[in-house]
């Protein structure tokens, strides 16, 4: 009973990882800019696919993908934000998130024309792969207990990425800006901050976040060009759920869907639906999602 | 002028004309007589021109793409053999195919792209009928598009050959006159397969199984559920999961928590490719349940698949398969040299199972002396042949489905392996009658041989 319990809880924990991963940097991006970047699954695919090339690549490796990616995806953000979103911050929804669809479209075909349809093999690396013995570390497990060690570790690098994130946005003055910006970007203006230049870097940085999940999260998911696609409404799911623009909601809201779709796996009829269900239900109840603030995207 | 009638009188002429006119009758085919086939022109036929065109409809994205893959390379090569000679031409037996194309006209073939998904398996079938005009189609995988286009060919008169679909249905409840299926069914993997999997792990096992969620899932879980709990198995859950499903985790640990000590995964393509991977990899192969080794059953296996996941990952694991390029008969090692020598890797069930469906209706459309589908309908039922690597083959008139041997197949090891195709052993040859079963079993009607 306590293993069975146990093991449920990792797979949601873990679940929820490559959620919170991805959401993060959509929570990121739409909190700060208030722009629907609908071609952030797409960003997730271009991640996952330089991580397979990268690793596998002569000169490359495992190490080189690990900092190599995020790194290319970050600089593939500041990219995005000053050609083309930035001028869509003054036009209506509609067309932002025309423009983004647009674009994951765009990437998804070239991706599919380049690489084919098919799936790319991402084998772990040596250290990453087998199993990790739980029960020989954790006295209160009964029997054999493992768990695959790329999914351990792929979870210990969600919540990495989480705390750096949250303290670079609490205890640096970057952070101070950006907080107070995604209050009201206009008094900050008047103020005299740069406000858009910060902008540009935030969105860079949801990006990037997008690439470490690629790069750690494509060996669980498998590469192929339709990958981003089936990550991006469950995303946004968890955003809506989690609170519009909230951080701490986008976590949260991803641990809590991971942890559904675990414990329901044995009822495929409820499987199928729970993420939806638990969105209907948690925004019944709280309409601006379990952690969004009053006057934020209304 | 007198009115008298005028007799008729027979002049020298008139015998001569009517005498030509009984030769030419006479020497015409004998299907031109039959009254039952008026032919009418039927969804393409009449083909006109000298060439007849082939669709080979198969998926090239999706769960199911690999097949795909190599379903097309063995059409092409069905193709080129049908024109030119060579291959099969040589050993299936009987054979009206002369290498000259089909009854004197070359043939061409346009492909099609399934998705792995049947709705838009029947947008490009609807494509290739009423634009490229084709005469008979071909193609899979995934049941639920190969039911999706038996419908399609009996509501527009145009054969469908179907080629990688296992589902019951597709020659059961599904079952329809102008659909027919060379492969084998998951009530065939279930009788074959249950008695050597007691043999080898005991006959007191309990079993969890995962199953892709479509008829093909539904219906494979029900025959191996069958057929293990006569062998005194106990079946403990099955989870449907989904077709797109890549990250099976979450079933996985509802395995592990479970009393199981085998896992049943009823899964095809890349959902195979990741279920056993992520199996393996979640150490189930290690694992210790009820006194014994957990063990882990693909009942539907191909080389594609054992290739995707690794050798290490199948080793050992035991499963039904129609084909494989190591068997000696001649038709598998003409087919497997002619494949080789163009492609560099040898043929799997998917190039076979696509070539050997192309050969068989071109040979039907030779024994009936034209392309009118409910003459090559006439002339598949109940056709017996050999020499295509599936033993003494019966096409049974009353469902459509071929009764043939199947093999039951074993991972490969790393140690044993001569190559990197060399990755599943033949534990047996289960002969057709040993997996025949009545037409009774499964319900469902075949329907006209003239579409409504």
């Amino acid at each position: 009973m306590v293993n069975s319990i146990f093991l449920q809880l990792l797979t949601g924990l873990q679940l929820g990882a490559l959620y919170v991963l991805i959401s993060l940097g959509l929570a990121l991006i739409f909190g700060t800019l208030g722009v629907v970047n609908f071609a952030h699954g797409a960003m997730f695919m271009v991640a996952a696919y330089l991580g397979v090339v990268i690793s596998q690549a002569e000169w490359g490796g495992w190490g080189v993908a690990i900092v190599l990616v995020p790194i290319i995806l970050f600089a593939l953000g500041l990219l995005m934000e000053r050609g083309l979103i930035r001028f869509f911050y003054a036009r209506p929804h509609t067309d932002q998130i025309l423009v983004t669809f647009g674009l994951a479209i765009v990437l998804q075909e070239t991706f599919k024309w380049y690489f084919g349809a098919n799936n790319l093999p991402f084998a772990t690396p040596d250290w990453g792969s087998g199993i990790m013995r739980l029960h020989d570390y954790l006295p209160f497990l009964e029997g054999f207990v493992a768990y695959p060690k790329w999914r351990l570790i792929l979870t210990a690098v969600s919540l990495i990425t989480v705390a750096g994130l949250f303290a670079l946005l609490q205890f640096t003055t970057f952070g101070l800006v950006v907080r107070a910006g995604m209050r009201d970007s206009e008094m900050l203006r008047l103020l005299g901050v740069n406000i858009s230049r910060r902008f540009a870097i935030v969105f860079a940085l949801g990006v990037g976040i997008a690439g470490i999940a690629g790069v750690f999260g494509g060996p669980v998911t498998q590469v192929d060009p339709g990958i981003g696609m089936v990550f991006l409404v469950p995303s946004f799911l968890v955003v809506v759920i989690g609170g519009m623009g909230s951080l701490p909601g986008a976590v949260l809201a991803s641990f809590l869907i991971g942890l559904a779709i675990s414990f329901t796996a044995t009822i495929p009829a409820l499987a199928n639906i729970i993420v939806y269900l638990i969105a209907i239900i948690i925004l019944l109840f709280r309409p601006r999602g379990l952690m969004g603030q009053k006057g934020v995207m209304e | 002028m007198t009115d008298k009638k005028e007799k008729k009188i027979w002049t020298r002429r008139d015998v001569l004309k009517a005498s030509v006119g009984v030769a030419v009758a006479s020497a015409t085919p004998m299907f031109f007589m039959k009254d039952a086939w008026a032919e009418e022109a039927i969804g393409n036929y009449p083909v006109k021109g000298s060439t007849v065109k082939f669709g080979f409809n198969v998926p090239q994205t999706g769960a199911y793409a690999d097949e795909g893959a190599d379903e097309l390379r063995g059409y092409k090569l069905a193709v080129e053999h049908l024109n030119n000679g060579g291959g099969m031409l040589e050993t299936l037996k009987p054979s009206s195919l002369k290498g000259n194309g089909v009854l004197g006209k070359k043939v061409e073939y346009v492909t099609g792209d399934t998705q792995t998904n049947p709705d838009a398996a029947r947008t490009s079938a609807r494509r290739m009928i009423d634009r490229d005009g084709v005469i008979m189609w071909s193609g899979g995988s995934s049941s639920a598009t190969a039911i999706a286009q038996q419908y399609l060919a009996q509501e527009k008169g145009v054969i469908f050959m179907s080629a990688l679909t296992h589902s019951n249905d597709t020659t059961g409840k599904d079952k329809r006159r102008y659909g027919f299926r060379y492969f084998f069914n998951a009530h065939m993997t279930g009788k074959a397969l249950a008695p050597v999997l007691s043999k080898a792990y005991g006959k007191d096992r309990r079993a969890f199984h995962l199953s892709a969620d479509y008829s093909w899932g539904h219906t494979q879980f029900e025959s191996m559920k069958d057929f293990t709990e006569k062998e005194g198995w106990t079946t403990v859950q099955n989870i449907m999961t989904p077709l797109k499903s890549t990250d099976f985790s979450a079933f996985l640990t509802a395995v592990l928590n479970s009393d199981a000590d085998v896992l049943v995964l009823n899964h095809y393509g890349k959902n195979m490719v990741n279920s056993l991977s992520q199996a393996v990899s979640f150490g189930m192969r290690e694992l210790q349940k009820n006194g014994k080794t957990m063990e882990i059953v693909i009942p539907l296996y191909s080389r594609l698949m054992a290739q995707g996941a690794g050798i290490d990952n199948v080793e050992g694991v035991y499963g039904t398969t129609s084909w494989t390029w190591k068997q000696k008969d001649a038709g598998s090692q003409v087919f497997t040299n002619a494949f080789t020598k163009v492609h560099g890797f040898p043929p799997s069930q998917a190039a076979h199972v696509a070539y050997c469906q192309t050969l068989l209706y071109a040979n039907a459309c030779e024994m009936a002396g034209t392309f009118y589908p409910p003459a090559v309908i006439k002339a598949l039922e109940d056709f017996k042949f050999s020499g295509t690597g599936t033993g003494d083959t019966l096409y049974r008139g009353e469902d459509h489905q071929c009764m043939r041997d199947i093999l039951v197949v074993q991972g490969n090891s790393k140690a044993k392996s001569s190559g990197k195709y060399d990755l599943l052993n033949i534990h047996a040859t289960v002969k057709a009658d040993a997996v025949a079963y009545p037409v009774s079993t499964f319900k469902g009607e075949l329907g006209p041989y003239k579409p409504a």
